[in-house]
């Protein structure tokens, strides 16, 4: 057995998911006969043929839309967006069609949207973004991210055999990364949606994250054992919607200081929520006040050191970090 | 009959001490070292655990009073009737006890703050407010909790956090320390009690509470309370003062070989031990080795006019905290090497930073060693920890150009050693006999040193 990529797991819970159900069936911009923009999809028009693997033209309404109406009857598309930054031209048939479709009509629409998100790629504006913001606002879809190998897999499987409309937000920076590449189990398995899992137990500190933003925190982490004599714990939310309350009240319970990191712009984003649901819920066991690290509110910039400077980093998390220990 | 408790000894150099508050009134029921009271001494704020479980029968010294170590100021009704609650007006305290007969009528109910006040009577509103809670601004929302659910008045608990907010270790350590009370030495149930007149030398509390003089701010003043610790600094200071005759005595000291090892170890040592090296251990050091020299250096003065001679040193070493100075004790100094000193140094300054020191941390120092050094100063004046015969301020270390053997100018780390002692005990001649010893023993490190 090889170890292989956080990308090669997509391509594999895919390819696994088709074997296993006829109903499961791929579209998108350049899925079929390039294999994907990233080449996630490669070898399955193949393996599937023209039927189950669909190029599309571009026109993300049409790709989603069609979707919804082939999830309404009875089967399981996932919709690809060649980056995420383009689900905005089908966000009407996202928050219009597929989250209220059920609650409309009572037949379920099991659909997975999955793309390519985040920065850190010298992809510019428009082609960094992290949407997941917009999404995890809206009743009726789940929004799941994934910072593994494992997890890359395991979600994605979870989210195809969900019933309800799923956002799979895939980040394109660990694609390749060669440090994240890991043996899979051979036998089937699902990550369940909505189970955070903790990366690195602590004790002085809880860090909520997800995605890219899991490796940064976890660097920090080490550091601020090494140097500051910390235990800090870095929480992987890993299901943004629904959210596992239950690991986050535990943690911080434990740690009583929580910051929150995420690689999306600060205001209104995940961690603004997050923080709401801790002060509200968990505000005798706070020993300091809940602090966030995200990027500025600003568009993501193409310049790199203006992306350098952006983008949340260990050492940004590490400054925060020393703040809040200090408090 | 009544068990009495007594003012127990928190620290050897401590004779008398403070009843901070009650932890629990008359008629109340209390179980074998459950805390009875908060005692304050200059040294350790503690709580004061019952000896013997049963109804507390009559408060002798109320708060807010001081007395010697070993006065009863309390009296505890062993195994007493749940319905005979009154107290016993027939039980005054010993002679020396400023006991005054509280009244007793309406304080039960009350809150244990408002009636520590309250039956202080007439002299509450004489004396200074105590600081309020209002007053107390930064507390952490889990230290709120924390504080309510173990009945802790935040007031007692020193913040460590960002401008002193009191956080959650602030509060686990002063509950730790809480517990730790019970086992903390009460030597008057094994020692001949003190006599209960305290001796002269301490009969003027700085604090002056009973004196009439109010102090009111002016438009461009402002007035502030000193925190108790600032109080038993200041009351520790001017007693010192007033018990010893100091002489301070001065020399300079080559550290250039130390200074040079260091520079060039200190970052490994680091790495290797997990805690820094400084000048300080190597200044311990040749400190034990000028007390082996001149063991008068390791003494004291005792109030029938006799010297006492510690065999142990155990060295003081003054830590500037949050919440003011504090000078623990490290152990047997002259067994470590200047490896085991540093080790020792570390983990005692973050103890003291923590605010977990023990009460024995607090107590049987022989000698201080004062390194204010770290701030930039060049030439200290220190004053005794009394009891000791002397204290050593270590200053900074700087280069300067020295005239060195053939008359060359060369330039050397140089540090001045101020030591104060206690004339009474020590002249020029053997005060400075020992800072030559001290000073031999730092001068006589070569490149290489082996600090284990």
């Amino acid at each position: 057995m090889t170890a292989i990529t956080y990308l090669e797991a997509i391509g594999q819970a895919m390819r696994e998911e088709m074997r296993r159900d006829e109903s499961v069936f791929l579209l998108g911009e350049d899925v079929g006969t390039y294999g994907g923009a990233f080449k996630v999809n490669v070898g399955l028009l193949e393996e599937f043929g023209a039927e189950r693997v669909i190029d599309t033209p571009m026109a993300e309404a049409a790709i989603i839309g069609s979707a919804v109406g082939a999830a309404i009857m009875g089967m399981r598309p996932i919709a690809e967006m060649q980056f995420i930054d383009f689900i905005t031209c089908g966000f009407d048939q996202i928050v219009n069609m597929a989250s209220k479709f059920y609650w409309r009509s009572g037949i379920p629409a099991p659909m997975v949207i999955r793309g390519p998100s985040g920065g850190g790629v010298k992809g510019g504006p428009f082609h960094s973004l992290s949407p997941e913001a917009w999404f995890f606002h809206v009743p009726g879809i789940k929004v799941v991210v994934p910072s593994t190998a494992y997890d890359a897999k395991g979600l994605l499987k979870a989210a195809i055999r969900d019933n309800n409309p799923v956002l799979y937000l895939e980040h394109k920076l660990l694609y390749r990364m060669p440090e994240l590449r890991e043996e899979l189990p051979s036998e089937d398995y699902v990550v369940p949606i909505g189970e955070a899992i903790i990366r690195r137990p602590g004790e002085d500190m809880t860090i909520l994250t997800y995605g890219a933003m899991v490796h940064q925190s976890l660097k920090a982490a080490r550091t601020l054992e090494e140097q500051d004599d910390m235990s800090v714990e870095v929480l992987d939310l890993r299901s943004l919607v629904p959210l596992d309350r239950e690991a986050i009240t535990e943690s911080v319970k434990r740690t009583n200081k929580v910051l929150i990191v995420h690689e999306d712009t600060l205001t209104g984003g995940v961690g603004a929520e997050l923080s709401a649901i801790l002060a509200e819920d968990l505000f005798e066991y706070l020993d300091g006040p809940i602090m966030r690290v995200a990027a500025p509110d600003a568009p993501f910039p193409y310049a790199p050191p203006l992306e350098e400077a952006f983008l949340p980093n260990a050492g940004k998390i590490l400054v925060a970090a020393r703040k809040l220990a200090a408090y | 009959m009544p068990t009495p408790v007594k003012m127990p000894r928190l620290g050897e150099s401590v004779a008398e001490g403070t009843v901070g508050s009650w932890l629990k009134q008359e008629g109340d029921w209390i179980e074998k070292d459950e805390s009875l009271a908060e005692i304050i001494t200059d040294k350790i704020n503690a709580e004061l655990p019952s000896p013997v479980a049963g109804r507390l029968a009559k408060i002798l010294v109320q708060a807010d009073e001081t007395v010697a170590v070993g006065v009863d100021i309390a009296l505890i009704e062993e195994n007493a009737d749940v319905s005979s609650t009154p107290a016993p007006e027939s039980a005054p305290g010993p002679d020396a006890a400023p006991v005054k007969s509280p009244e007793r009528a309406d304080v039960a109910v009350m809150d244990r703050q408002s009636a520590s006040r309250d039956s202080n009577g007439s002299k509450a509103a004489a004396q200074p407010a105590r600081i309020g809670e209002e007053e107390r601004q930064r507390i952490s929302p889990l230290a709120r909790r924390l504080a309510r659910e173990h009945d802790i008045d935040l007031n007692d608990v020193p913040g460590t956090g960002t401008g002193g907010r009191v956080r959650k270790e602030d509060i686990l350590a002063y509950v730790e320390q809480r517990n730790a009370a019970p086992s903390a030495p009460l030597p008057q149930y094994t020692a001949p009690a003190p006599a209960p007149v305290a001796q002269p030398a301490y009969t003027a509390p700085v604090a002056a509470k009973a004196e009439p003089v109010t102090t009111i701010a002016g438009p461009d003043e402002e007035l502030m309370v000193p925190s108790r610790m600032r109080l038993a600094i200041a009351e520790h200071m001017v007693r010192s003062k007033r018990t010893s005759p100091h002489a301070t005595t001065v020399v300079e000291v080559d550290m250039t070989n130390i200074a040079k090892w260091l520079e060039k170890n200190k970052e490994d040592f680091k790495k290797r031990e997990g805690h820094s090296i400084s000048y300080v251990p190597f200044v311990m050091k040749a400190v034990c080795e000028g007390i082996r020299k001149f063991p008068l250096i390791n003494s004291s003065w005792t109030e029938d006019n006799k010297i006492i001679i510690k065999k142990r040193i155990n060295m003081g070493m003054a830590v500037a905290t949050d919440a003011g100075l504090v000078v623990p004790t490290l152990y047997d100094a002259d067994q470590l090497t200047i490896a085991g000193l540093a080790k020792q140094i570390a983990a005692i300054a973050q103890r003291a930073r923590a605010n977990k020191l023990t009460v024995q941390d607090m107590q049987n120092s022989t000698f201080v060693v004062n390194n204010p050094g770290t701030f930039g100063t060049i030439i200290s004046v220190p004053i005794i920890n009394q009891p000791h015969a002397a204290i050593l301020s270590m200053d900074s270390v700087v280069k300067r150009p020295v005239v060195i053997e053939d008359d060359a100018i060369a330039v050397r780390s140089m540090m001045y050693l101020c030591l104060s002692f206690d004339h009474r005990i020590l002249d020029g001649a053997g005060a400075g006999g020992f800072l030559q010893a001290t000073r031999q023993k730092l001068q006589s490190y070569g490149r290489e040193i082996d600090v284990y």
